[in-house]
């Protein structure tokens, strides 16, 4: 199947450029990593429905310009095929150049454009409503992920828990959908560890005040992405945890653990990392911030889990 | 799976990328998205395939570079290689 023709009904005349009608004048700021984020040609219920879902990470970072403009333009309703979604796993359709990034997905097209800076665009049918919201947050979604390449991070498909005393760290659980994420979540909850998000963190490069360098991975943090799975709500922002430890998440009967080699973490990390591992263009790129973001001194390990939640009292979570 | 003959010239296929860390391989088979991770032995095999030069010739070059005996080293590299070619790493230049 050719590009965009599982959700467009012409491909072939999706938007070549940044232009269109807009839905208003309506703008908001979202400051995550790789931001602030500025999102323009919104209207008024689209605004207010992308408000209620980010919350507090809403109009932070907006006395700072802007790392990134997206502006949101009309669609027509006969562009999109209707889609049957019960039983459907939602996945995007990219199309990757080395000057462009081509997003489509249920009611939605979306362009990132390098010249040279990154700025993107986005159109729907959709006016408002929680349905816009879902639209607004998976073109979000890759907008995030190609910003923090280029400011040498990445964003993974994982689980983060932090200890909630200060200086405690964050673990970092990867797995792709199923592997359980959101059971380990749940489980170290009912352990007093925080969750930061359940689906989609950052991981970032740069030295943490008091993180203790012989004990901790203290040049990689781990960044709360208000993207979260089955566990929580986007909440409020977090700041930066030291990366204390990685799991890659394995269904068992037992709890075990097992290291990883650099070379496990680094393919473990790439196979977790959305949109970008896909990405020819980019993919050599990250594979280099990956090995980057993984040290020698990150303690890595395979982890066998159950249900119980006992591995929670493995040492190497301790 | 049968090991491949010696004289075999055997070279990366088109789809795959590759990086060696800490003497391992992680390895990207761009067509079926997937990320396979190779011992050092293999991420050597995979190093060698260069579409050029034969089995024969990667054992000449790992005997320099291991000490194994020839026998071994022959048997080792025919049977990696089959299963590089099996998991659609490799392919028959």
């Amino acid at each position: 199947m050719s590009f965009g023709e599982q959700f467009l009904v012409h491909p072939d005349l999706f938007p070549a450029r940044r232009s269109g009608e807009t839905w208003g004048e309506r703008e908001l700021v979202i400051d995550l990593p790789g931001g602030p984020y500025l999102f323009t040609g919104l209207n008024a219920g689209q605004e207010a429905h992308v408000r209620r879902r980010f919350g507090s990470f809403c109009g932070l970072g907006a006395g700072s310009p802007p790392a990134v403009e997206t502006r949101f333009f009309r669609a027509a309703e006969a562009d999109f095929r209707e889609i049957d979604t019960r039983g459907w796993e939602y996945g995007l359709d990219l199309d990757f150049g080395l000057a462009a990034v081509r997003v489509a997905g249920l009611r939605l097209m979306a362009r990132l454009d390098w010249r040279p800076g990154l700025a993107a665009a986005v159109w729907t049918p959709d006016a408002g409503g929680e349905a816009f919201a879902g639209i607004f947050e998976n073109a979000f979604r890759a907008l995030v992920s190609y910003r923090l390449l280029e400011s040498g991070g990445v964003v993974l498909h994982g689980a983060a828990l932090a200890r909630r005393q200060e200086g405690g760290g964050a673990f970092l659980f990867l797995g792709r959908s199923g592997a359980g994420k959101s059971t380990v979540s749940r489980l170290g909850m009912e352990r007093g560890l925080t969750v930061l998000s359940d689906d989609l963190n950052a991981l970032l490069p740069g030295e943490l005040p008091g993180a203790a360098v012989a004990t901790v991975a203290a040049a990689t943090a781990v960044v709360k992405l208000p993207f979260t799975g089955d566990v929580g709500e986007p909440g409020a922002p977090s700041p930066p945890h030291p990366l204390r430890a990685l799991f890659r998440l394995e269904k068992s009967a037992e709890e075990a653990v097992s290291p990883l080699s650099r070379a496990e973490v680094v393919g473990c990390l790439l196979a977790c990392s959305p949109f970008l591992n896909t990405d020819p263009y980019r993919r050599e790129t990250l594979v280099s911030i990956l090995s980057a973001l993984v040290p020698r001194s990150l303690p890595a390990y395979a982890l066998r889990f159950s249900l119980t939640g006992r591995f929670w009292e493995l040492p190497e979570l301790a | 799976m049968q090991p491949l003959a010696l004289r075999s010239i055997l070279r990366r296929r088109a789809d795959v990328r590759f990086r060696v860390i800490d003497r391992e391989a992680v390895v990207v088979r761009q067509s079926a998205a997937e990320v396979v991770v190779l011992n050092e032995v293999a991420a050597r095999i995979l190093t060698l395939a260069d579409g050029s030069t034969s089995l024969e010739s990667w054992v000449d070059v790992l005997a320099a570079e291991y000490e194994a005996s020839r026998e071994t080293l022959e048997r080792d590299v025919a049977g990696f290689a089959a299963e590089l070619v099996e998991q659609g790493l490799l392919e028959v230049a």
